[in-house]
């Protein structure tokens, strides 16, 4: 039995979904049976990338030779004219510095539609601790946890105002506030200023 | 079968099922047949079949008429294109995977919560912050 916990949000993202049309959709993280199965029922492509193996290359270096958005790049190669519908970050934010926030803003940003919407977590305390989980989508309102083998490095715990003024490309239509301070966040695409 | 001791450059096509326990580099073509690729199996080549199941590893793109199963000992880097798509619990995957189930198992697609409705309208564009207990 695949431990879970309930959403929310997540229903919010597949409220509007046209099932007769093609989805495209990122997932930050590896991939899991139970979202591959859920996302079976749909007509979609799913784009796999775990920038949480990568989370390393991801902290700002004094003496780094490339920026962080190229390695963001590099790292996710996206391929050119990919629009996602969704975006599934998951954790992401409480592992990223600041600066990788904004890059990772740039990354995405031609990769977005004006209707793209998007899920992720942060906190609404910075002293909630990390929940050293894996996510994925085991039913249209049931995350599924899986715990980590190991814990991440790198744990920045990011609030909502922290991510709202970093991650430009996105901005936070609903949270709700879980326990130990933990923040679910439905987002949607908007325009760079 | 290609045997755990075989190792293959080229291109592979033909008119029956294949198991490949083997190593293999190229293209693999069964466009009407079974390709499994056994435990053992090293496959650095792109693949096309009617049905595919992997045990191994692959680094390629995948495509499947049918449809493509990564077993729980499966190590698959690359893209997926096939109706269905099963990932066992356990599988390791990198890429991308492009399915279209049809019109049927479309049809089945999770229903959308019908309340609460938690996106709000364009006009409203103040973030809310909901308390959930738990």
């Amino acid at each position: 039995m695949i431990p879970s916990q309930p959403s929310a949000l997540l229903p919010s993202l597949f409220e509007h979904v046209d099932e007769g049309r093609r989805l495209t959709v990122l997932h930050i993280g590896p991939a899991l049976a139970e979202t591959v199965t859920f996302f079976s029922h749909y007509r979609c492509k799913l784009h796999f990338i775990d920038l949480f193996g990568d989370l390393a290359k991801l902290a700002p270096a004094e003496d780094a030779t490339v920026s962080l958005e190229q390695t963001l790049l590099d790292l996710m190669q996206i391929p050119d004219g990919t629009r996602f519908d969704l975006c599934l970050f998951w954790d992401l934010f409480n592992f990223l510095q600041r600066d990788a926030i904004g890059a990772l803003a740039h990354a995405l940003a031609p990769h977005l539609k004006d209707t793209t919407l998007a899920h992720g977590f942060a906190v609404h305390s910075l002293k909630t601790p990390q929940s050293g989980k894996l996510y994925g989508i085991k039913e249209l309102d049931q995350i599924s946890t899986r715990p980590r083998a190991t814990p991440l490095p790198g744990y920045s715990p990011c609030n909502q105002g922290q991510l709202e003024r970093t991650l430009d490309c996105f901005s936070v239509t609903r949270s709700v506030l879980l326990p130990e301070g933990r923040l679910e966040l439905l987002l949607r695409a908007s325009r760079r200023s | 079968m290609i045997g755990p001791s075989i190792k293959i450059k080229g291109e592979i096509s033909g008119d029956e099922d294949l198991l490949i326990q083997g190593q293999v580099e190229g293209t693999i073509s069964l466009k009407a047949h079974q390709v499994v690729v056994g435990e053992s199996g090293q496959v650095s080549a792109d693949i096309l079949a009617k049905t595919i199941k992997i045990d191994g590893k692959v680094n390629g793109d995948i495509t499947g008429t049918e449809n493509v199963v990564i077993s729980k000992l499966g190590n698959v880097r690359g893209n997926i294109i096939a109706p269905r798509v099963l990932l066992e619990d356990g599988a390791i995957f990198k890429g991308s995977i492009d399915m279209d189930p049809g019109d049927t198992a479309a049809k089945t697609a999770p229903q959308a919560a019908k309340e609460p409705t938690a996106f709000p309208s364009q006009e409203n564009k103040a973030p809310r912050l909901d308390l959930k207990s738990g």
